[in-house]
C-alpha cells in the first residue's frame, strides 16, 4: 500500500474528482446553461441512474443473471409494501427481514 | 436566518430524513471497508472527510490497496464520480442567485440522496433563502450522519458482523426514491430501460455499463415525452 505523503496526496487527488464533478455547472452559474432539450433530457436522469444502480444489484449474482436470487424476493417485497402501506420504517424492516430468513434460513 | 430559509430547511430535512435511515448501513460498510485495506482510523477518517462520496472511496479501495499509480486512482474516481456532472448541471439554476461561497459548499455537498428527493421541489421555488435552506439543511445532516456512521464503521471494524448484508438497505432506500417517481409513463420508461441497460452492458469496463445504463434510460424517457406530446397534439 501507499504510504504517507502519497497517500495523503491520492486522497486529495480524488477529492478534487468530486469536487470537479459536482462543482462543475453549479461554479460556472450563469455562464454556462444547458440547451432546453439536453436540461428536459436531464429530468430523466434521477429515475433512470437510481435504476440503473438498482436493477444490477437486485438481478446479478457475481455478474451472472439470477431471476430467483434472495436479494430480488426481498426488493419486490419492499415495492409491495411500499406501494400498500405509507410507514416510512416498514419497507426497510420487512426488505431486510425477508433477505436475512431467505440467507440464513434457507441458505439461499 | 430568514423565515424563508427555516421553512425551507424544515421541509427539505422532512423529505429526505425517511431516505437518510438507508445512509447508516452504507456509512458503517465504507469504514469498515477503509479499514480492511490497512487504513490506520486518522487516515480513514481523513479520506472519509476529503471525498466525502461513498462509490469513489469504495471504487478506489483496491487501488490504493495494490499502490497503483496516482493517476489511475485519479481517473477512477473521476469516471465512478461523472454522474455528479448531471447531477449539478440538473440542479445549477437553483443556485444562480447565490453566493460563490455557497455554491462552492454545494459543490461538496452535493449527493445522490439529497439530488433526488429535493431537485425537483428547489428547480420550483422562486423565494432564493427557502430554497438554500432547502438544500443545506438535509445535506448538513447527510454529511454529518455519513461522517459520524463511518467513524463507527471505522473503529468498529473488528466487531461488526460482515455477513448480515446490511449495505442491501441502500438498495431498498433508492428503491423507495424511485418508486414515486415512475408515475408518468415517460419517467417509468426512463427507470425501466435503465436498469436494463446497465444489467446488460454490465461487461463494459470502468463500470461504464452504469453509464450507458444511465444514457439509456434517459433518451428513452426523452423520446417517450416526445411522442406522448405529439400525440396529444394530433
Amino acid at each position: 500500500m501507499s504510504d504517507g505523503l502519497t497517500l495523503w496526496l491520492t486522497f486529495a487527488a480524488i477529492g478534487v474528482t468530486t469536487l470537479m464533478t459536482r462543482g462543475s455547472f453549479i461554479m460556472l452559474g450563469e455562464k454556462a446553461r444547458l440547451p432546453a432539450a439536453l436540461h428536459r433530457a436531464l429530468r430523466y436522469a434521477p429515475a433512470a441512474a437510481l435504476s440503473a444502480l438498482v436493477v444490477p444489484d437486485i438481478l446479478l449474482d457475481g455478474g451472472q443473471l439470477q431471476p430467483l436470487n434472495p436479494k430480488l424476493l426481498a426488493a419486490v417485497v419492499v415495492v409491495v409494501v411500499a406501494l400498500r402501506w405509507r410507514n416510512p420504517w416498514l419497507p426497510f424492516i420487512l426488505g431486510m427481514g425477508v433477505l436475512i430468513a431467505l440467507r440464513k434460513g434457507l441458505g439461499l | 436566518m430568514s423565515d424563508a430559509f427555516r421553512k425551507g430547511a424544515r421541509a427539505g430535512w422532512a423529505d429526505f430524513l425517511p431516505m437518510s435511515v438507508g445512509l447508516i448501513p452504507w456509512a458503517v460498510v465504507t469504514g469498515i471497508a477503509m479499514r480492511s485495506i490497512g487504513l490506520s482510523p486518522v487516515e480513514a477518517m481523513g479520506m472519509n472527510l476529503i471525498v466525502y462520496a461513498g462509490t469513489a472511496q469504495l471504487g478506489t479501495l483496491p487501488l490504493i490497496a495494490t499502490g497503483a499509480p496516482l493517476w489511475l486512482i485519479f481517473v477512477t474516481a473521476l469516471v465512478l464520480n461523472l454522474r455528479f456532472v448531471i447531477f449539478s448541471a440538473a440542479i445549477a439554476p437553483a443556485f444562480h442567485d447565490h453566493h460563490w461561497a455557497r455554491r462552492v459548499s454545494a459543490s461538496y455537498l452535493l449527493v445522490d440522496g439529497v439530488f433526488a428527493v429535493g431537485a425537483d421541489k428547489m428547480l420550483g421555488a422562486r423565494e432564493p433563502e427557502w430554497r438554500w435552506g432547502y438544500f443545506i439543511a438535509p445535506s448538513v445532516w447527510c454529511w454529518c450522519l455519513w461522517q459520524v456512521f463511518v467513524l463507527v464503521g471505522v473503529l468498529g471494524a473488528e466487531i461488526v458482523p460482515r455477513d448480515w448484508s446490511l449495505e442491501f438497505m441502500v438498495t431498498i432506500a433508492l428503491m423507495l426514491l424511485m418508486i414515486p417517481m415512475a408515475r408518468t409513463r415517460p419517467m417509468l420508461l426512463a427507470a425501466v430501460a435503465g436498469g436494463l441497460g446497465a444489467v446488460l452492458l454490465r461487461d463494459l469496463p470502468l463500470r461504464l455499463g452504469l453509464f450507458a445504463g444511465i444514457a439509456i434510460g434517459i433518451a428513452s424517457g426523452f423520446v417517450a415525452e416526445h411522442w406522448q406530446t405529439r400525440r396529444a397534439e394530433r
